[in-house]
């Protein structure tokens, strides 16, 4: 499912090319969630910020954060697309906050490379990241395949599987591995 | 501060900057006992800071007296500049002079280069509307506030600290605030200054109930909430701390003033060693006032 995060506040009555403060936060994952509630278990659900500039820390906390927080009990992925700068920065700066004060890392697909030229946003660790790199490139691999480009040992590359899907940035099909 | 007979008080020209406006806060118990008559013939110059901050005094006073200061003897072109930038329509001072048809300032495309004042409501739902009219109209004259800076990304940029700022006023101050934005020149120096400014609970104050941070002034919580991500209503916040990794970026300054202190830290001149200064022994008032400035 894409999610067209300046159609949705449109349907919220918010004209602005920039999403800032709280309550526009609140009504706009309100919004996003009857959309979601439609979609199929597992689905990747792309929220796709083109024209939108500007949103600040206190918007990606109760709609982006929200959003990612819910996704492991809905059974969804988030996946984020066309970000600009400012708001790359402004996401990047909460999921690092977040991951430092609640002891509990937060991270986000997303769709085109980034400024830190990766394919998500947050705190990941480089073998994290080249893991995220290698399924975004191949689409999905086998455990073998994983273990073959890393040179990582099967008895440590399970736990970092396992914390990226639980992070929801890496998807586990039948013992294949999936991008979001 | 002089005084003059019958109880007049002559503001002295010290509205240049932050630190020199620190004379004009230090008449500010003074000014609340007087008869509420102030004469300001002796100010030459005025900027966005000195301005929002004389708007707050007179506030309190009309808050604590039950009336409004009268402002007599201003100068014609700071008569036209504080007309400009509304700052005689929010109903605070009571003038004895008004400015002659005809000499009121202009409001054309070329002296947009600012933002006029504009209350920031303490109210949530309130608050959220103007701050959305603040920045769309930022975004308007961005080009000509900030056309000695102009980058592609430095409108985005304060579009953030304008949103983070404002919201302060609403989430935290417990009272109304004001904001105002404009490029103006000093000797050779252009400069764009970002104003808002609140007197509600101060940021000690706003942060009374968090116990676990570790500081024995106020300029160190000042310093502690501009470079660490705490919060006083949640776990955690990021606003000033973004404000402050922005304003590095853009080589700018920061002052915050809170009650009886303040932190400047200069970006700007970081090759020249210590950057960022703490004051704790200044006149007592109320609130929060923060500037941005740019310098080119």
């Amino acid at each position: 499912m894409i999610i067209l995060v300046e159609k949705l506040a449109r349907e919220c009555k918010i004209k602005s090319q920039d999403l800032i403060t709280r309550p526009i936060g609140r009504s706009l994952f309100e919004k996003a969630m009857e959309k979601i509630k439609m979609t199929d278990k597992g689905e990747t659900v792309i929220l796709d910020f083109e024209n939108i500039k500007v949103i600040d820390s206190s918007f990606i906390d109760e709609f982006i954060v929200r959003l990612i927080e819910i996704s492991s009990t809905e059974d969804f992925y988030i996946k984020l697309k066309d970000i600009s700068l400012m708001a790359e920065i402004n996401i990047d700066s909460v999921f690092h906050s977040y991951s430092n004060y609640k002891d509990k890392r937060i991270a986000a697909a997303r769709e085109e490379l980034g400024r830190n030229n990766k394919y998500y946003i947050g705190p990941l660790t480089q073998e994290e990241s080249d893991i995220i790199d290698y399924l975004k490139i191949n689409h999905h691999s086998s455990l073998s395949e994983l273990l073959r480009f890393s040179g990582i040992e099967e008895i440590k590359i399970m736990p970092i599987l396992q914390e990226l899907y639980s992070l929801r940035v890496i998807k586990k099909i039948n013992n294949e591995y999936y991008s979001v | 501060m002089i005084k003059e007979s019958k109880d007049i008080i002559i503001l002295p020209d010290r509205f240049r900057d932050p630190y020199t406006f620190e004379s004009v806060l230090s008449m500010n118990s003074s000014l609340l006992e007087s008869s509420g008559t102030v004469d300001m013939s002796r100010i030459a110059f005025i900027e966005p800071y000195s301005m929002i901050s004389f708007l707050l005094m007179g506030r309190n006073f009309l808050r604590k007296r039950g009336e409004k200061l009268k402002l007599i003897h201003i100068p014609i072109h700071i008569h036209q500049y504080l007309n400009r930038m509304d700052f005689f329509s929010k109903g605070i001072f009571i003038l004895t002079e008004t400015l002659p048809e005809g000499m009121s300032l202009k409001r054309n495309p070329i002296s947009n280069r600012l933002l006029e004042i504009t209350e920031i409501p303490g109210k949530e739902r309130q608050g959220v509307n103007v701050l959305a009219s603040v920045i769309s109209l930022f975004r308007k004259r961005s080009e000509l506030i900030l056309k000695f800076w102009m980058d592609e990304s430095i409108v985005d940029y304060f579009v953030t600290v304008l949103s983070e700022l404002c919201q302060n006023i609403f989430e935290h101050s417990l009272d109304s605030g004001f904001v105002t934005m404009q490029t103006y020149k000093s000797g050779k120096e252009n400069i764009a200054r970002l104003v808002i400014s609140d007197s509600g609970v101060g940021i000690r104050g706003s942060f009374e109930g968090k116990k676990t941070l570790n500081y024995k002034t106020t300029s160190q919580l000042i310093e502690l909430a501009l470079t660490t991500p705490i919060s006083s209503k949640r776990e955690f916040g990021y606003g000033l701390c973004q404000v402050n990794s922005i304003t590095e970026k853009l080589k700018g300054t920061i002052f915050i003033r809170s009650e009886s202190s303040s932190l400047t830290v200069l970006y700007n001149k970081i090759e020249k060693g210590k950057n960022i200064f703490h004051r704790n022994d200044l006149p007592y008032f109320e609130g929060t006032q923060i500037a941005i400035s740019l310098s080119a």
